[in-house]
């Protein structure tokens, strides 16, 4: 068995670091998903409204938004923005801003396909019972939409730690540039770290996913 | 905007586009494949693959693109095990895709009502027949729009192809401006390439799916 | 509902390019209303300084940084022994001693960056950090976007390759042969422009370029010689066969353009330190490991003055 290099984690802090990495990764997209969800709320209402030109913009934002790659976006804003506006942003407050605008559109598809998939006979038999319109949606409407939405937020929230590896990209020290510092730093005891700290780099990735998608999972079949 | 830049370098970008696109179609058809295979042994309740395919399908949907290809380039020539960067480009698209073409498969089959395959075994068609005439075309009529999201997501994840050497759009932008200062015009070029690869298929795949919703029986 | 749909489609396609277009525009005209306001603010004194922030001013001064007491400054994560985080996270290396230096001199403390070779300028001109000190190599081209002060290292360039297949010469290159560089060093301009038949393989950080180059991903490496020649030290196996290519170069800081109270401050600096033989003994701190004693008087340069 060649030395695959997992020791070079044991040395100093290094193994601590690389879960720094991961928690700059995973804040960044709880901050994103905490912010996204109730903007996201908003923009799937607005998208059921009748006004056509709400519809419109709604429509347009989450067009452009999800037709770009993510990387592409995260481009943009961190050395666009200073650019065509003199903003100065660091790393993560675009990392952060992206994920906001990207999920806010994710959520707002979402909540949009669960309003719209609530039967029409729901709001007219509630009417028929003699329930307000407030009270339609607080008892009738809202609990089904969140039982539907729920799991796929959570889906989301997988999705979102899974594209914060991209902010490696535009500077942020997150996993994988804590990964890259720690190979290089051993290059000449061990040449090999590549393959072991990437792959403790897939595994804690993957630790950090696979919970969160078994809840969503559970849910979802519990509610189905 | 200076235009005798973008002009100058639009070319490269052209290459760019075109390896972008010819290894994301090349990875696609095999993620395909790879998630024909895993709704079918999922489908048939085939001993031992089907536990291999459920460990595989969340460990490709719990983990990033970006680390699976980190590992499979940099990683992997450790053990011996050396690929092109093109190579790993692909194959990191399969085992990412693979996962969820298969959950698309599987919820298209899953969509055909046992009564369907009943009805048509007592008309007196044979399991092939079956499988040919009723369940496939309505599975995937079921699984196209599911199929299509998959698709430009993909497109989407091989902006990461630059992290391994691969001189794909995000590359082309990056290195232009390391080269030549040019940001603006290089990420607008960049933003216009990108555009030009995924309209066309987001516009295809919204109305293929308007006129597959016409296969659908009995609603 | 399919007008609609092709109305969208058009409105989002025109949406876009208008509204990029319109970046280009403004970023060009912004810059230079930045770079206005910043020598009428000067004339005009205190008044104007709060003026000054609201209208782009991208960098920070040398009293605003002092001020805010961090000064930012962009170095290599990855570039052993120059720039790179060592097994406790801390920053270390040749750039980072004069970076931990500087910093203290001015009495502020040291926020590093980490950066890679093709954000340099834009860091720089988006004033995301103060000051480059990620071995940045003067040049022409990069002097008319950014000022460099005075300069406190040598630097040609060299090309590394494997001891069994060793390159002494880039004439009559196999053209299934590619060479590793790193996207927005000299090396990738030098070869572009005069070897334009020679593929390049090319890496955004040293960290993948020089795991690649070490998993045999093409047969030489190219790069300042100072980083090809430590490559060839620290790991065996491997031979710089082109110890010096292209013109003599100097290494030295980098800071916005017209940040000229940081810049003639970095200056005063370098000066100041020459007399204590400062970078001799950055030298002997960081890179005697590496290279031993023999590359010290044609590495260092001190004081800022090229011999």
């Amino acid at each position: 068995m060649p030395d695959l290099g997992i020791e070079v984690l044991f040395k100093g802090t290094n193994m601590l670091r690389l879960l720094q990495g991961l928690w700059v990764a995973m804040r960044i997209s709880l901050i994103s998903i905490a912010v996204s969800i109730p903007l996201g709320i908003i923009v799937g209402a607005l998208m059921t409204v009748k006004n056509m030109a709400v519809k419109a913009v709604s429509k347009v934002y989450l067009e452009v938004i999800r037709i770009m790659p993510q990387l592409v976006l995260l481009f943009l804003v961190y050395f666009g923005t200073t650019r065509a506006m003199g903003i100065n942003l660091s790393g993560e407050l675009a990392s952060i801003i992206v994920f906001v605008l990207w999920g806010t559109a994710e959520m707002g598809d979402l909540v949009r396909g669960a309003l719209i998939s609530i039967p029409k006979h729901q709001y007219e038999s509630s009417q028929a019972l003699g329930l307000t319109k407030s009270q339609t949606y607080l008892y009738i409407i809202i609990p089904q939409t969140l039982r539907r939405l729920l799991p796929l937020s959570i889906n989301l929230i997988t999705r979102m730690i899974k594209t914060t590896s991209l902010v490696l990209m535009i500077g942020v020290v997150e996993m994988l540039k804590v990964a890259q510092q720690i190979i290089e730093a051993n290059r000449m005891s061990s040449p090999n770290a590549a393959f072991g700290v990437f792959l403790v780099v897939f595994v804690l990735y993957f630790l950090a996913c696979w919970p969160i998608s078994m809840l969503a999972r559970y849910l979802e079949k519990k509610w189905s | 905007m200076n235009w005798e830049f973008i002009i100058k370098y639009l070319p490269l970008y052209q290459r760019a586009a075109i390896l972008t696109v010819k290894i994301g179609v090349i990875g696609i058809v095999f993620a395909v494949l790879v998630g024909l295979v895993c709704a079918a042994v999922q489908y048939y309740k085939i001993p031992v693959a089907r536990q291999i395919t459920a460990v595989y399908i969340e460990l490709s949907r719990n983990t990033p693109l970006l680390v699976q290809l980190f590992f499979l380039y940099y990683g992997f020539p450790k053990i011996g095990v050396r690929l092109s960067a093109e190579v790993c480009g692909v194959v990191g698209l399969a085992f990412l895709g693979g996962s969820y073409m298969a959950e698309a498969f599987r919820s298209g089959l899953e969509a055909v009502d046992d009564v369907q395959k009943e009805s048509a075994f007592s008309l007196g068609l044979n399991s092939r027949q079956i499988l040919g005439y009723v369940i496939l075309p309505q599975a995937l009529s079921t699984s196209v729009p599911a199929l299509v999201a998959n698709i430009i997501f993909l497109l989407k994840e091989t902006s990461v192809f630059s992290a391994i050497s691969l001189m794909d759009l995000m590359f082309t932008a990056k290195d232009l401006i390391g080269l030549y200062y040019k940001t603006t015009e290089s990420l607008f070029l960049l933003v216009v390439f990108y555009l030009l690869i995924l309209l066309p298929v987001s516009i295809v795949g919204t109305l293929l799916e308007r006129r597959l919703r016409y296969a659908g029986f009995g609603d | 509902m399919k007008n609609l749909k092709k109305f969208l489609t058009l409105g989002l396609t025109a949406a876009l390019t208008l509204a990029l277009t319109a970046c280009g525009q403004s970023a060009a005209t912004s810059s230079a209303e930045g770079s206005q306001a910043a020598a009428s603010s000067q004339a005009s004194e205190a008044a104007e300084a709060s003026a000054a922030e609201d209208t782009n001013a991208i960098y920070r001064t040398l009293d605003e940084i002092k001020e805010s007491g961090t000064i930012n400054i962009g170095v290599f994560s990855d570039k052993n022994p120059f720039g790179y985080v060592d097994e406790n996270g801390e920053y270390q290396g040749y750039d980072v001693y004069f970076a931990n230096r500087l910093a203290k001199n001015l009495g502020v403390e040291a926020n590093f960056v980490s950066t890679e070779a093709a954000n340099r300028i834009e860091y720089l001109q988006t004033g995301k950090v103060d000051v480059i000190l990620a071995n940045f190599t003067v040049t022409e081209e990069r002097a008319q976007e950014v000022d460099f002060a005075l300069p406190y290292m040598n630097v040609a360039l060299g090309v590394v390759s494997r001891n069994d297949k060793v390159i002494d010469s880039l004439d009559n290159w196999n053209p299934d042969d590619s060479i590793i560089v790193i996207s927005g060093t000299t090396a990738e301009t030098y070869l572009t422009s005069n070897y334009p038949d020679i593929p390049l393989q090319k890496f955004d950080s040293y960290a993948t370029a020089k795991e690649a180059f070490q998993n045999g991903t093409s047969v030489a490496w190219a790069n300042d010689n100072t980083e090809v020649i430590a490559f060839s030290l620290q790991n065996e196996g491997y031979t710089v066969g082109i110890p010096s290519l292209g013109s003599a170069d100097t290494i030295a800081p980098a800071v916005s353009k017209g940040n000229t109270t940081l810049l003639d401050w970095i200056n005063e600096e370098i000066k100041t330190l020459g007399q204590e033989n400062f970078f001799h003994a950055d030298y002997e701190a960081t890179l005697l490991d590496t290279y031993g004693s023999e590359y010290e008087d044609s590495l260092v340069v001190e004081g800022g003055e090229t011999k």
